[in-house]
């Protein structure tokens, strides 16, 4: 009887085991899934909209697909808008996606941009140097941004472990959670940045 | 009895294209031949011309699928302008390729632009299809 029990026991955790793998089959291998920006948990535990959370995570699965998905606090409302009604040329690539995808991650990044809520920390020092007549579209031409990397050499910047300066991620280790602090940056062939 | 025949049809082609990818492929052979009657069957070789040959493409680059997929389409690659890691294309050393069809036709659009300025031609889709498969 005993051997019995443990035999369903087996099986049904057997079965389960298989379900959940396949289940656990990601759409998306593109996905960032170290996204957790602690404004944005904070956030989701006041406000509890579901479909504030599927907002979220298109935002993050189609935009970091190619980069980054930055965080919607750096530009005001304005700027997404504009880029979300320009996908179709975003920096030289169709990055167009269905309407339904397209208004659901708009909705997100209006809800987060600069000017829709508080926004503390670095992210604020840089989005507080946009003037009213601008609507940048990227973050690195912001003066606050320009300012804060101006003394970083171009090889630094150039060279094939970094590429771009929108790749924050090649030097500020923990950017995608929204952490840009100096004790986070390690930039490669370089070390340690100490201004 | 028309319904049955109906729901039998629809059986029978949902069976013949399991694969959602086999069933986009049917779709575009079928949308060459109606252009091009003696139009046979999409081509690996010709996929792999298109995936290899460089283009100016994105910000006036000289770039082929290959500059971010690399040439080996079993290792994984990298996006040239970003900086992203990209897994391998090849569905037979990562099985979620080629898997999600809104995937892959939002990813040929998408990179048949970055490399050719346009969108690819249904020939074209299903010629570099077949060549992605055959890996």
């Amino acid at each position: 009887m005993k051997k019995r029990l443990l035999l369903t026991a087996m099986m049904t955790t057997l079965f389960a085991g298989t379900f959940l793998l396949w289940a656990d089959d990601d759409r998306d291998d593109d996905r960032n899934d170290a996204f957790r920006y602690p404004a944005y948990q904070k956030q989701e535990k006041t406000s509890q909209r579901p479909t504030a959370d599927k907002g979220r995570a298109l935002f993050v699965r189609e935009c970091s697909a190619c980069h980054m998905a930055y965080q919607p606090e750096f530009l005001p409302k304005r700027s997404w808008a504009k880029m979300m009604r320009t996908l179709e040329d975003h920096f030289d690539t169709d990055a167009s996606l269905d309407r339904n995808e397209t208004a659901q991650i708009e909705a997100y990044l209006l809800r987060n941009a600069a000017d829709a809520k508080r926004v503390y920390g670095d992210i604020a020092e840089i989005a507080r140097g946009i003037r009213a007549d601008e609507t940048p579209q990227r973050i690195s031409e912001t003066r606050g941004f320009k300012k804060e990397h101006r003394k970083i050499p171009n090889r630094l910047i150039e060279q094939k472990e970094v590429k771009s300066i929108a790749n924050c991620m090649a030097c500020h280790t923990k950017a995608d959670k929204g952490n840009y602090s100096e004790r986070m940056i390690f930039i490669p062939n370089y070390g340690r940045w100490d201004d | 009895m028309k319904q049955t025949i109906l729901i039998l049809g629809l059986l029978t082609s949902s069976l013949a294209f399991a694969d959602p990818i086999d069933g986009y492929l049917q779709m575009l052979k079928e949308e060459v031949q109606r252009a091009d009657p003696s139009f046979k069957e999409f081509s690996a070789q010709r996929g792999e011309k298109i995936f290899f040959s460089k283009q100016i493409g994105k910000r006036g680059k000289e770039v082929s699928c290959a500059s971010c997929h690399t040439n080996d389409l079993k290792q994984p690659g990298e996006n040239i302008f970003t900086g992203k890691k990209l897994e391998p294309l090849s569905p037979a050393v990562n099985p979620k390729r080629l898997s999600d069809l809104k995937k892959v036709k939002k990813w040929l659009r998408r990179n048949f632009k970055d490399v050719y300025k346009r969108e690819g031609t249904a020939r074209g889709k299903g010629d570099v299809l077949t060549f992605i498969k055959s890996h």
